[in-house]
């Protein structure tokens, strides 16, 4: 915490009475915010919940993260510029590949996997592929932006409980259960919950964005870490299937699972300050320790006004700071919350691994 | 002494490394993968081949396990992640005994141990459903031989079993050969048509194996590899690995066999049909025309004429068990191997070649495909060729 103790000044208190009603941003104070945002940020990276970076190269010919990439909203200068130290890597199905019996959900997944790699292995200097929480740290401490994959398509798994350990040991940190047959309206089936443990045994946290009410209600109960939703904004604020009501947010926050507001105009409104409601809202109603930031950069979706790549992190650190976060809620927001799920996800997998075995990989003969 | 003793002894020293085990495919069959139904550290004699007393009865230092899933259903991908699942549950379950292997350092460290080195095999190209990302996905998951076909074939390969179709590899199938290259991942021979086998050996600039194939010389069956291949061997420094399916090494098995399944189809059954009124049908066959029974001479004799063309350096042994019914007498399953090294004993193969046979070629052909793919890496990126660009 050290880095957070620096002095804060006060003078930005003191221009507030001189504002203009049409300016958000007088420039003494609006200047000093963004200052103050790039301090905090400074310490307290921000970890990236989604981004679409990967789909996005797949149909590149070419492309040079390090020296800056303008076919894609995301690139090692513009994420150092937007301080953001760890990203989320998804790593969705193709529509058409969903549902398919012939297992090319699980191809596009391998394919996925194998781009991933060889993206971070052709940019050594800017981005790290990690796995645990631990490595996240030493990424950083090492200057690189940490790689953590997922989340997955609940598609790629096939059905399959040895299909899950076979992602999670080529580095899948991530599922998401939308989507799949066994996390529908009635909650998780057998199987669904079946999943769920064998996910907390292998340290793979689920993403119940998207998914039915009624899966999200029973993953935190059954979850022995905290859940993710890795695009929901609040659904008070502003009604979008994907966003969360009240009620949902405040159980989130009672299992300290850690709703990662999208920068997606669809679901949070057109302004950077939209965006800001959301946070302000999430945070009261589920918590500061239980809100996080999700890009979702490269991923198809139109962002809000002046958030619109990597690199714009500060300018919405500093409307918070302006809405009179603290440091601390800051530091939780941008990393602290991330890093906490992570870990958690770390711990209960390496205390379950003694307690329980693996499945077999099916419930049921598929071929019967 | 007996040879028989000298053949333990033998086989303390060079464990056999087999090139091909159906297990993984046994169990997800017979038991859906549940381990505890079939505990391989205790005798399984009544259901497999295949456990720990007997791979230790049958002095086996290294086993490639076959991640074989079926190429005429759909799904192969996942179902191929299911058999490696398995088989690194295997290695976790029993580890005072198997020892997961990826390298040729691995297998040495294995029988330093005294533990058997567990390395895994694809069973077709059917596996990377025409993605060189999948290719790389198995790679990364320890998979390191993949056999190009199985019975049927694929859209780049042609399969001995099965009717000509690409006239061996098309281009997107040499592709895939390179890439094998590039990675480290040897290309197995076994399974694919003569065309197959020649092509594959034109491209390819690393060692190649045949897991699981015997000599179309002494036995003429399609899964036999020609004298002409066997021939190339020693230029391309890979290895053919001798199976023990009687009906691809002893030639009255195949005629029976023939016979057999024309004998289902005129009662209007599929050869492979095993429904009870189809197995009638077998069994009254089977009842006026006795099945014929190999021995491990007649194994014997296939390595005497492949060392003939193929010379010493380049032979190994690829049992099958698991994946065949029926097996030659004494070497019914993976505790068998000691009788076979004790008959060339008795034809007068000496240490050092039995050596060879057993341990050494293995070894020396899955390091000669790493020493290859350090050298490709230095210049070539991963391909991104698809099927669509290359075959049109």
């Amino acid at each position: 915490m050290a880095d957070l103790q620096h002095d804060i000044p006060t003078t930005t208190e003191v221009g507030r009475e001189d504002r203009l009603p049409d300016d958000p941003f007088p420039v003494e104070s609006g200047a000093a915010f963004l200052e103050r945002a790039h301090a905090l940020l400074e310490a307290y990276p921000v970890a990236d919940g989604y981004s679409g970076l990967p789909r996005a190269l797949g149909p590149l010919p070419w492309y040079d993260l390090e020296l800056g990439e303008t076919a894609v909203d995301t690139d090692v200068p513009r994420l150092r510029e937007g301080h953001v130290g760890a990203l989320f890597w998804s790593l969705p199905v193709p529509e058409g590949d969903r549902g398919d019996r012939g297992g090319r959900a699980v191809r596009a997944t391998l394919e996925q996997l194998d781009l991933v790699r060889r993206v971070v292995e052709t940019h050594p200097e800017g981005l790290r592929l990690v796995r645990t929480a631990g490595q996240v740290i030493d990424a950083r401490n090492c200057g690189r932006v940490a790689v953590v994959l997922g989340p997955a398509s609940a598609a790629a798994l096939d059905d399959s409980l040895g299909i899950l350990r076979v992602l999670q040991s080529l580095g899948l940190r991530v599922l998401s259960l939308a989507g799949a047959a066994w996390a529908g309206a009635q909650g998780l089936t057998r199987f669904g919950e079946e999943v769920v443990r064998e996910m907390n045994r292998l340290g793979v946290l689920a993403d119940l964005s998207g998914a039915p009410e009624a899966a999200l209600v029973r993953t935190l109960a059954l979850s022995k870490t905290p859940v993710l939703c890795t695009r929901s904004a609040a659904a008070a604020v502003r009604p979008h299937p994907a966003n969360l009501s009240d009620g949902l947010l405040a159980r989130l926050g009672e299992q300290k699972g850690v709703c990662m507001v999208p920068l997606a105009a669809e679901q949070t409104g057109p302004s950077l300050a939209d965006v800001a409601g959301h946070l302000d809202h999430v945070r009261a109603v589920a918590g500061p320790e239980c809100v996080a930031l999700s890009g979702t950069y490269d991923s198809g979706v139109a962002h809000p006004r002046d958030l619109d790549d990597a690199s714009r992190y500060p300018h919405l650190i500093a409307e918070l700071l302006r809405r009179g976060w603290s440091d601390t809620e800051l530091s939780l927001l941008t990393w602290g919350n991330v890093q906490r799920a992570l870990r958690s996800a770390d711990f209960t997998a390496r205390a379950a691994q003694y307690r329980r075995d693996p499945n077999p990989p099916r419930p049921a003969d598929p071929e019967a | 002494m007996t040879s028989l003793d000298e053949a333990r002894s033998l086989l303390r020293e060079f464990p056999v490394v087999d090139g091909h085990n159906d297990l993984p495919y046994a169990l997800r069959e017979q038991v859906r993968y549940d381990l505890d139904a079939r505990d391989i550290a205790t005798h399984q004699n009544a259901h497999l081949h295949t456990d720990i007393p007997r791979l230790r009865e049958g002095g086996v230092g290294a086993q490639y396990w076959s991640v074989y899933v079926r190429s005429d259903l759909p799904g192969a991908v996942p179902a191929t992640l299911e058999q490696i699942d398995c088989v690194r549950q295997l290695i976790a379950r029993y580890p005072a005994d198997l020892r997961a292997a990826l390298t040729a350092a691995d297998m040495e460290a294995a029988r330093a141990e005294g533990r058997i080195a567990s390395l895994m095999g694809a069973e077709g190209g059917h596996s990377i459903d025409n993605s060189l990302g999948t290719l790389r996905g198995l790679y990364e998951l320890g998979v390191r031989y993949m056999t190009l076909t199985h019975n049927d074939n694929n859209d780049w390969a042609d399969s001995a079993t099965d009717e000509p179709n690409v006239g061996g590899l098309s281009a997107f199938g040499r592709e895939v050969v390179r890439e094998m290259n590039r990675l480290g991942m040897l290309v197995d021979l076994s399974h694919v048509a003569a065309t197959t086998m020649r092509a594959a050996l034109d491209t390819s600039t690393a060692p190649v194996i045949f897991s699981h194939s015997s000599s179309r010389a002494v036995c003429d069956h399609p899964r036999n590899i020609p004298d002409d291949v066997l021939e190339r061997l020693p230029g391309n420094g890979g290895m053919a690995m001798v199976t023990f399916v009687p009906k691809f090494v002893l030639q009255a098995a195949v005629d029976w066999t023939a016979a057999a399944d024309e004998n289902m189809r005129d009662h209007g059954f599929h050869h492979l049909d095993t429904t009870e009124a189809a197995m009638k049908v077998h069994r009254a066959f089977e009842e006026t025309n006795p099945r014929p029974v190999a021995t491990v001479a007649t194994v014997a004799d296939h390595l005497d004429h492949m060392r003939e063309v193929a010379g010493i350096d380049h032979l190994g042994i690829g049992g099958d068990y698991d994946g065949t019914a029926f097996t030659p007498d004494g070497l019914n399953d993976v505790s068998g191997y000691p009788n076979l090294v004790a008959e060339l004993l008795d034809r007068g193969w000496s240490r050092s070649d039995l050596a060879k046979l057993t341990w050494q070629n293995a070894v020396r052909v899955l390091g000669a495909a790493e020493d290859v793919a350090r050298g490709l890496q230095e210049t070539r990126g991963p391909s991104h060729a698809t099927i669509a660009e290359l075959d049109g």
